[in-house]
């Protein structure tokens, strides 16, 4: 029978088949006990295979806490994870760029492995729910065909590299940051100094520094195109580097590291900034342990002085520059010709829609279409149909955006009437885009793990009274944005919001009662430049009631022109205190039951399925990956040599001693070169002339196995040969595994001390 | 084992298009469905209530299971009674498809029988959509219609009686799924079919 990995062959970019080849030998020996649950964790972690509510087994039903029976509870995917609870699967989309391909494959995946729901994410992301773990490397094989990696989706690495979704269309912008984002998302993808990071690290381009699109301001790293006077009147590009920026539950502001870095400069900057926090960032606090925090503690002046030093260390690399001659020949092409619009063009809802959700273009002609999906979800059928309107009407030229949308680019504005029409037969034709009807959320408690309280339904409740009052809001109210997350993380950036809300929970009459915190008056301009005011919380089905009375006080006391932030920058917290006050009594269940549940959830409200967030992933280092990588290389040895190719088999082996060998010398040293001479040089100084190498009671030297295949230069191949260094493999990376936790072995009197402090996310 | 290491059909799915006596609010569904996980009151490892509503035409409320999923859908605009499966199941092609059809009237039953739908909600009877959710095992072309088209009619002389119904595909659009649309000439009820699965 004939599987997706026989049908896609020779359709997918051969690095990413073997990646998810071996991804998926990872589930068999996982499913067979022979991988560590936190390592497996965090390896689907890295495949962006993430966990969801409730795949402890746990499940409240408003009255007690349930086992849900999954019978294979002994087979886990994480430490707290069973393996047969569906999870999340997170796809990256580099600066949100999504084909007409890219959304077919989406479609069906979505249908066939989750619920027929694309969701899109406030980092330009796309995520499934639902998706069993034995489905994922199918997924991931027909992704690949459309040029897709879910690689580091999650987990502690370089995620999504996202960038303003007008970028090349933009007339504010600097120039296009485009191909710089692509790149930027290659180099570090799998870059062996991105590997050893205490948590995730984000990073952001934006074409300029005014507005507010690829809000570099709350990124780990962020590049804001600037250009600088070059030879012959020329310009030369370049960008400001900020680093250390985040939200989370206590928001940073990043700091800028350098006015201008020359465009052929960004990477080795990168790499340096990389290698800093791999090195100094937080690992075992994992509420400390993104790079905002490493940055503020150190200060800018010694984290760039840190920064510099080590970028001067660094060998050169062509993958620096290589890149740089693709830049000039990006670029996009539109499907049909610019023209303008019929001055009598379209009906009323046409208008609105116009009004809200399309916006100019710098190219004469062209303007840029948002499809508003309300909470960020796109059906499989309508996915498809976008890609065929899509094809049609701007030559595929798509990007997901921040506010969880997508824009079409290079619209022909005299061809906004028929895009309307056909966006309305499909349903996507809902006006109101990055307007008060278009709510951002989080997933909150539908199905993240971390959930408090339901983020998804208060939005889709916010959603649907702004839209039926849209037309007698006053303009001023009706260009405010709101965000809502379930819980302080802020996933739905909550602090870059005019009203924006997290989730938390309060005691009364003994139960519990979900509340929103509130987060108002951000200004987003500038990328971010300043994060909303937090303040007391509201009883989560007052929340409606709550932005109806600000709003009308606002509007009742606003001073001329007097802008929402600037508003609450002058009340401040006691202005609004009143409101949180009247609004904050909670009376007894006797009396009103309703604020005891969630919006869309009958449940009697209760925290106890908040379960161990994966957001942090494990803090697993290169050295365990590359044991763990050691370890699958020999099992792919084994099948070789079942198969009969025993030359092929008796290589592989040898390539896995190599790579145990060059995980502990990566473990003191990543600055050697990656040839195996060096490597088994290296290792012989370091590990086993010091004797550290062997278990002082074992008598068999381990070592000498990888030194005499190494030394074997004429080797004769034989399937006795190959089945010796089979099993030598085996023993060799065992040891490997051994010398390893020796080495990183804390001493007897450290399990006294402190336990870290709570993590944020706990 | 997931159906695509066995590269046969196991993920399909059963439609029956719903008769409203009145119009039914999608969000009503939500605190009965969180009741039927409580008791579970359906054959599956019931997880979690999903919603949809806020997209048109889209999978309305669902109740995720282990094994598949029940929705209340309205997926070509057209609200219905579904459950698809997203494990591999036991048996032959037609017995699968007995398996996956039996569960899709279970959940009927539960709408036409659930005090707290007041009897708004049952199935119109007359026509019932049998999907193939893998487009490896069952493509939407030639291939794959000659290996569903028996099975739906094996399932549909089960539940009907030879002669009784007409089988039709519903669109050749490749890209969408597999879908075997049963015409029936003369609806039964709930009871007689799930019997007639026994
Ligand atoms: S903000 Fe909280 S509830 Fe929302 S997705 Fe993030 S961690 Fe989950």
């Amino acid at each position: 029978m004939m599987s997706w990995s026989d049908k896609l062959a020779g359709r997918m970019p051969e690095t990413l088949a073997r990646e998810i080849d071996q991804y998926q030998q990872q589930i068999e020996l996982k499913k067979q006990g022979k991988v560590d649950d936190k390592l497996f964790q965090e390896a689907r972690l890295r495949r962006g295979s993430y966990g969801q509510r409730y795949d402890n087994g746990q499940r409240h039903d408003g009255i007690a806490q349930r086992d849900l029976p999954f019978q294979r509870k002994e087979l886990r995917k994480g430490p707290e994870t069973l393996w047969d609870a569906p999870g999340m699967q997170r796809i990256k989309l580099t600066f949100g760029g999504f084909t007409p391909e890219q959304m077919e494959v989406h479609a069906d995946i979505a249908e066939e492995y989750s619920d027929a729901i694309v969701h899109i994410t406030t980092r330009q992301d796309t995520q499934l729910h639902y998706v069993h773990i034995e489905d994922t490397p199918d997924l991931m094989r027909r992704l690949a065909t459309v040029g897709i990696t879910s690689r580091e989706a999650c987990g502690n690495s370089v995620r999504n590299v996202t960038a303003c979704p007008k970028a090349g269309c933009c007339g504010g912008e600097v120039f296009d940051v485009s191909p710089y984002a692509i790149a930027c998302a290659r180099f570090l993808m799998g870059h062996r100094d991105a590997q050893d990071f205490g948590r995730k690290f984000k990073v952001a381009f934006s074409g300029c520094p005014d507005q507010g699109c690829a809000y570099t301001g709350f990124h780990d790293l962020g590049f804001v195109a600037a250009t600088r006077p070059g030879p012959e009147g020329t310009l030369r590009r370049g960008f400001a580097v900020y680093v250390g920026g985040g939200l989370g539950p206590v928001p940073y502001q990043a700091s800028l590291l350098a006015e201008f870095v020359p465009e052929d400069e960004i990477f080795p900057v990168s790499q340096a900034i990389c290698r800093i926090y791999g090195r100094h960032g937080e690992k075992k606090n994992r509420g400390r342990a993104r790079i905002k925090f490493l940055v503020a503690a150190w200060g800018i002046e010694k984290f760039r002085a840190e920064v510099e030093a080590e970028r001067r260390k660094i060998p050169q690399d062509d993958a620096w520059t290589s890149w740089l001659d693709d830049v000039p020949a990006w670029s996009e092409q539109p499907s049909r010709p610019g023209a303008a619009l019929a001055a009598d063009a379209g009906d009323a809802a046409f208008r609105d829609w116009r009004a809200t959700n399309v916006k100019p273009q710098k190219h004469n002609g062209y303007v840029i279409a948002t499809v508003k999906l309300p909470l960020g979800d796109i059906t499989s059928w309508q996915l498809r149909q976008l890609a065929d309107i899509s094809r049609k009407f701007n030559n595929g030229h798509c990007r997901t955006t921040v506010e969880q949308n997508i824009v079409m680019r290079w619209v022909s504005e005299g061809d906004l009437p028929e895009l309307y029409r056909e966006l309305q037969r499909v349903g996507l034709a809902a006006s109101g885009a990055n307007t008060i009807e278009d709510v951002v959320s989080c997933p909150g408690t539908d199905t993240c793990k971390l959930g408090i309280a339901s983020s998804r339904g208060l939005a889709a409740t916010l959603s649907e009274i702004m839209k039926q009052r849209a037309a007698s809001l006053d303009p001023a109210v009706r260009a405010l944005r709101i965000h809502t997350s379930g819980c302080f993380n802020s996933c739905s950036q909550h602090q870059i919001a005019d009203l924006g809300f997290y989730g938390v929970s309060r005691k009364v009459d003994n139960a519990t009662v979900p509340h929103f915190r509130v987060v108002l008056g951000a200004r987003r301009d500038h990328n971010a430049r300043e994060f909303g005011q937090t303040f007391g919380p509201v009883p989560s089905k007052r929340v409606p009631e709550f932005i109806d009375r600000l709003t009308e006080q606002f509007l009742a006391e606003r001073q001329g022109d007097e802008s929402f932030p600037d508003y609450i920058q002058r009340i401040g917290k006691k202005g609004v205190k009143p409101l949180l006050d009247e609004l904050g009594q909670v009376p007894p269940r006797s009396i009103d039951r309703t604020l005891y549940s969630d919006w869309r959830d009958p449940r009697e409200f209760n925290i106890s399925d908040i379960g161990i967030g994966e957001c942090a992933g494990a803090v697993v280092s290169t050295t365990e990956f590359d044991l763990q990588a050691a370890e699958q290389m020999h099992y792919e040895a084994q099948v070789h040599l079942d198969e009969g190719d025993f030359r092929k088999a008796d290589d592989t082996a040898y390539a896995a001693m190599v790579l145990a060998a060059k995980g502990l010398v990566y473990h003191e040293n990543q600055d050697v070169p990656i040839q195996p001479d060096t490597i088994v040089a290296e290792f012989r100084v370091r590990y086993h002339d010091s004797g550290r190498f062997h278990d002082p009671k074992a008598p068999t030297k381990f070592a000498e196995y990888l030194f005499r295949r190494h030394d074997d230069r004429d080797r004769t191949y034989s399937v006795e040969a190959a089945r010796r260094v089979l099993e030598e493999t085996q023993h060799f990376v065992e040891a490997a595994y051994s010398c390893y936790a020796r080495i990183t072995e804390r001493p007897a009197n450290a399990a006294t001390e402190t336990a870290p402090a709570a993590t944020e996310n706990a | 084992m997931s159906s695509h290491q066995t590269g046969e059909l196991h993920k399909i799915g059963v439609k029956w298009p719903a008769r409203e006596q009145a119009p039914l609010d999608l969000l009503d569904l939500i605190p009965i469905y969180h009741r039927w996980i409580s008791e579970a009151a359906l054959p599956d490892l019931l997880i979690d209530v999903a919603e949809y509503t806020h997209v048109p035409h889209g999978p309305g409320v669902l109740i995720i299971a282990f094994e598949g999923n029940y929705a209340y859908d309205e997926t070509g605009g057209e609200r219905g009674v579904v459950y698809y499966s997203k494990q591999p199941l036991a048996g032959d092609l037609a017995q699968r498809l007995a398996a996956v059809a039996r569960k899709s009237l279970l959940a009927g039953q539960r709408f036409e029988q659930d005090a707290a739908l007041g009897g708004k909600v049952g199935l119109a009877g007359d026509r019932l959509e049998v999907f193939s959710n893998d487009r490896l095992a069952g493509p939407n072309d030639a291939v794959g219609w000659a290996l569903l088209e028996p099975a739906v009619t094996a399932l549909a002389t089960r539940l009907f009686g030879a002669g009784k119904f007409r089988v039709e595909r519903a669109s050749p659009d490749p890209r969408e799924r597999l879908t075997a649309i049963v015409h029936v000439d003369r609806p039964e009820t709930i009871d007689t079919l799930l019997s007639r699965l026994a």
